[in-house]
């Protein structure tokens, strides 16, 4: 923690960047901070609570941000896969960006949450990690946490929807998306949701019913998953800011393990591999075509 | 409120049996925004077209739809009609009831419901059309040819005397191709070098050729009409503007024992060598792996190994350290023209699908060899000066198997298709060979004579009657080596008899495979290659020379197996499709492409790396202070094909393709 705030400290004073994103303590758990002074930079936290993918403030979307001038961003091994994509995309230039890497021993689902990481508290997502040393860096801080302890209910979620017969598929994720309100706070978290215009918001023609019922609902998120396949950095944030509690993150994981199992990729940290969705591969398999 | 003109056509009987095309035009002559609906037995006839003329006046319409056959047969027609009556041609669209409807549906009553409602999905479709105008780019009429064998020469020197520049870019240190290594053609049998060679030389002299020997395309770079290419000149040590031909360098070459690739490895050649004494340009080049100096200098000698051949240059043209150069040349259009290399039946294979012929020895028995070197032996000026021996002790064969089929129609080695050339050319290896060996035999193992072509069964039949080739229908087992010859077990499948040869020599008619290298070419010309890496024309029979990037063409053995007289024949074509294209100073297209919209772009660049053919170009976004504010994706009007690839993987929707905007496409989808 002493490091963090050091090294931000000294990028502010040394003025290689205007603002540093990082976690700070708030009133329910730990919470975004932005530190634009050196002297604020103690209020900088990192331990198992740190869940928030802060990426998401290098979209160019956030335009607010730009202003305040170069950036460094807190980012654990998960956060940079998204940095990596906003890399791959032309959304970010590698060079405009301080990447301040944590070695992360595996965080709880709720930054409300006590530190204690079980197999009931970790976040699912750590189970498969295999990047608690962000290579993606400027900087890398701290030393290497034990392993997380591992949760396996997004997994054998999917294992049992993969069990259902269509209908009950089809079925249960009516029911779970009936709920939704099309707030689009999971867009909005997202840090690989970056365009100009959402064609959840386009009018002419309206594609996607855009009121909350069925229909509408259906359509927003098969729209948002089919956009993120082979794109999604699996940082679950669209899940875990859900008002409506929506188990999101089944569908992200889900499409992410089909386009493992098409294109042979996981979406990895190295911005110049390109996504299956931009690339033009002539062994690609096309068994999926007819 | 709109004002659309229907017209449904009955196509004589073919739409009319089936649907009642008065009731449709009824219908929909009510719908609204609808001002006009008629039925006609012929629309494409001269007075249908009058009858849509006539009403896009009198109506004052300002949409048309056709509801008659496929957008394929009669978009064209319709669109020029509705143009000539002052209409923008892209306020007409085709809804295709024959086709879709009228032929593949028998219930009347239904059929009449279903092509109302496609005629009804046009109809709102046409509500969102825009009048769009051609888009029109310059042209650089100066044509760029790739290889330089008889397809490439053809084609440059048609496009040469049609008037246009030409630059002819040929790997090999000649020109000429394979052709040059034929002793005689099929089916007249005149000499193959004494039809070739007078070509080659006006090729090299003419004004308005120039010609790139040992040279390869590196970088292609831009779109029909204005093609950037850059060429590797590869470095020949030898200076081509002082070197005059007269060959003293190889009379001195110390390394005199390299097997010649123009003989096929029959005969052999210096380090620094002309492929063949009539080769163009008659400039030698020093093959850097097998000379002395080079490999000397490989080792790290401090000193020179050799250098016999620059002393005896009298003109200080050899140039030991020349290195690869390039240089770049702006061209409208593209031929490619690189031929094909031979199937091995080697055990190592290029490409994984390919087996070889462990039954044939895999290559490994001597005086088992294939065409090319039957060609070879057989030509005046090869290594036996035209007579028939074997490599193995240089003695008169007296019994010679020609096996055909070897790789071709044969998917269990790699390949499925006929090679096409083999049974005309093995015919005539059987007349050259009695021509030449008076008491030899020649036995054919076939499986089928394909001598379809302009005196090409007449000549097979010679081979059989007059030059007493013996004719097996069958294939061949296995061969091995006993003492003197080569033991080949066959069968005649006609007799039903299992066949002993014992052959003296025996020739492998191997099947025709396209050039080492074509994928990554095609890969640099945006182009598309089948399974085997023949280069795929736009249509098998109404585009079989253009290929799927505009201002790109393909000629000879390079789209598929092709003989002499049809590589000419498409070489022909690419020239006169060349200078068609060259016939204005502008191209004018269809607007059917894609548009980005940049206010709505992020730069994500999927649509430049999903883009199959390079149109998709960075736009720099600036404020009034030239601030960069954003980098946006441009469609290069002059590439896009409209595939709407881009369009598709476009997330946010910035990008629409003129014609199937997403607007006209949801109304369709709508109105159903």
């Amino acid at each position: 923690m002493k490091a963090l705030q050091e090294l931000a400290a000294k990028l502010l004073t040394e003025k290689t960047v205007q603002i540093v994103i990082g976690y700070e303590e708030g009133p329910r758990g730990v919470r975004p901070a932005f530190i634009t002074r050196a002297e604020d930079a103690d209020r900088l936290v990192f331990d198992s609570r740190c869940v928030q993918n802060l990426a998401s403030y290098l979209s160019p979307r956030r335009n607010h941000l730009v202003p305040l001038g170069k950036k460094a961003i807190v980012v654990k091994g998960c956060d940079s896969r998204a940095v990596a994509g906003l890399i791959r995309e032309t959304q970010v230039r590698r060079e405009d960006v301080v990447l301040i890497g944590v070695r992360c021993g595996g965080v709880v689902r709720d930054p409300a949450a006590d530190t204690t990481l079980t197999p009931d508290t970790v976040a699912a997502r750590c189970a498969e990690c295999d990047i608690r040393e962000p290579k993606l860096v400027d900087h890398l801080i701290g030393d290497l946490p034990p392993a997380p302890p591992v949760n396996r209910k997004r997994d054998e979620l999917i294992a049992a929807l993969d069990a259902m017969s269509a209908e009950e598929r089809w079925a249960f994720w009516q029911a779970e998306l009936a709920r939704c309100v099309r707030c689009h706070a999971c867009r909005e978290v997202c840090p690989m949701c970056f365009c100009e215009r959402c064609i959840a918001d386009k009018s002419q023609p309206q594609w996607i019913e855009s009121s909350a019922h069925r229909q509408g609902n259906l359509s927003w998120q098969f729209s948002r998953v089919l956009h993120q396949a082979g794109r999604c950095a699996d940082c679950s944030e669209c899940e875990r800011v859900c008002p409506a509690k929506i188990p999101l993150s089944l569908l992200m994981r889900k499409t992410s393990l089909i386009v493992r199992e098409l294109f042979n990729y996981r979406v990895t940290d190295d911005p110049s591999v390109p996504a299956p969705i931009g690339a033009y591969r002539l062994d690609d398999k096309q068994e999926f075509i007819l | 409120m709109a004002r659309i003109g229907v017209f449904v056509c009955h196509c004589g009987e073919n739409i009319g049996r089936t649907v009642d095309c008065a009731r449709v035009a009824q219908a929909l002559g009510e719908l609204p925004g609808v001002a006009h609906a008629a039925d006609y037995k012929y629309m494409c006839s001269d007075p249908g077209q009058a009858l849509v003329k006539q009403a896009i006046v009198e109506k004052k319409l300002d949409g048309v739809v056709v509801a008659a056959c496929s957008p394929h047969m009669h978009e064209k027609t319709f669109r020029r009609t509705v143009s000539s009556a002052g209409l923008n041609p892209f306020l007409c669209e085709m809804a295709n009831i024959r086709e879709h409807c009228s032929w593949i549906h028998e219930d009347c009553e239904a059929a009449t419901v279903k092509a109302t409602d496609l005629a009804r999905f046009m109809i709102e479709k046409v509500k969102h059309n825009v009048p769009l105008q051609p888009i029109r780019i310059p042209i650089t009429r100066r044509a760029l040819v790739i290889g330089a064998g008889i397809s490439g020469i053809q084609a440059a020197l048609d496009i040469a005397d049609g008037g246009r520049d030409v630059v002819l870019v040929e790997k090999e240190p000649s020109i000429g191709g394979h052709m040059s290594q034929l002793s005689e053609t099929f089916p007249t049998l005149d000499c193959s070098q004494c039809i070739l060679t007078p070509r080659m030389v006006e090729v090299y002299q003419h004004p308005r050729i120039k010609l790139y020997s040992y040279s390869e395309v590196d970088a292609v770079e831009g779109y029909i009409g204005s093609f950037t290419v850059r060429i590797r000149r590869k470095a020949r040590s030898v200076d081509e503007s002082k070197c005059n031909g007269c060959g003293e360098c190889q009379k001195v070459c110390p390394n005199r024992k390299i097997p010649s690739e123009f003989d096929v490895g029959l005969g052999k050649r210096s380090a620094i060598y002309v492929p063949f004494p009539q080769a163009v340009p008659n400039i030698p080049v020093i093959d850097r792996e097998n000379c002395a100096l080079y490999k000397g200098r490989a080792r790290g000698a401090k000193k020179q190994a050799c250098g016999r051949c620059a002393e005896a240059c009298g003109r200080q043209a050899i140039d030991y350290d020349q290195q690869d150069s390039f240089v770049t040349e702006k061209v409208g259009a593209i031929i490619v023209a690189t031929g094909y290399q031979l199937y091995s039946i080697g055990k190592q294979q290029e490409a994984e699908n390919l087996k070889g012929y462990g039954e044939y020895g895999y290559g490994r028995i001597p005086d088992v060899i294939d065409g090319l070197q039957f060609e070879r032996l057989a030509s005046a000026s090869g290594p036996t000066s035209g007579k028939i021996l074997r490599p193995s002790d240089g003695k008169e064969p007296k019994t010679i198997a020609f096996l055909q089929c070897i790789g071709s129609r044969d998917p269990a080695k790699g390949m499925e298709y006929c090679s096409k050339i083999c049974c005309m050319y093995v015919a005539k290896h059987t007349m050259l060979y009695h021509h030449k060996v008076h008491d030899g035999k020649a036995v054919v193992f076939y499986m089928d004579i394909r001598a379809a072509g302009k005196g090409y069964d007449e000549f097979a039949r010679r081979a059989i009657e007059e030059s007493h080739a013996l004719y097996l229908r069958g294939r061949v087992s296995k061969m091995y080596r006993e003492g003197d010859v080569i033991k080949v077990f066959g069968v005649d499948t006609l007799s039903g008899e299992p066949v002993v040869i014992d052959a003296d020599m025996v020739v492998l008619a191997t099947a025709m495979r396209p050039q080492p290298g074509i994928e990554a070419l095609a890969q640099k010309l945006s182009i598309s290659y089948d399974g085997h890496g023949f280069i795929n024309e736009a249509h098998p029979k109404l585009r079989p020379v253009e290929t799927n990037t505009a201002g790109v063409f393909v000629a000879g053995a390079c789209q598929s197996p092709r003989d002499i007289p049809d590589s000419v024949a498409m070489a022909s074509a690419t020239a006169s499709k060349v200078l068609g294209l060259f016939s204005a100073e502008e191209l004018e297209r269809e607007p059917l492409v894609a548009h980005i919209d940049p206010a709505l772009c992020v730069g994500c660049f999927h649509c430049e790396r999903v883009c199959a053919y390079g149109a998709i170009e960075h736009k720099e976004i600036r404020d009034k202070n030239d601030n960069l504010i954003k980098i946006v994706a441009e469609v290069n009007s002059g590439v896009c094909q409209g595939c709407g690839t881009c369009q598709a993987t476009c997330p946010s929707k910035a990008d629409e393709l003129e014609g199937f905007t997403d607007q006209q496409i949801y109304a369709e989808i709508n109105a159903f």
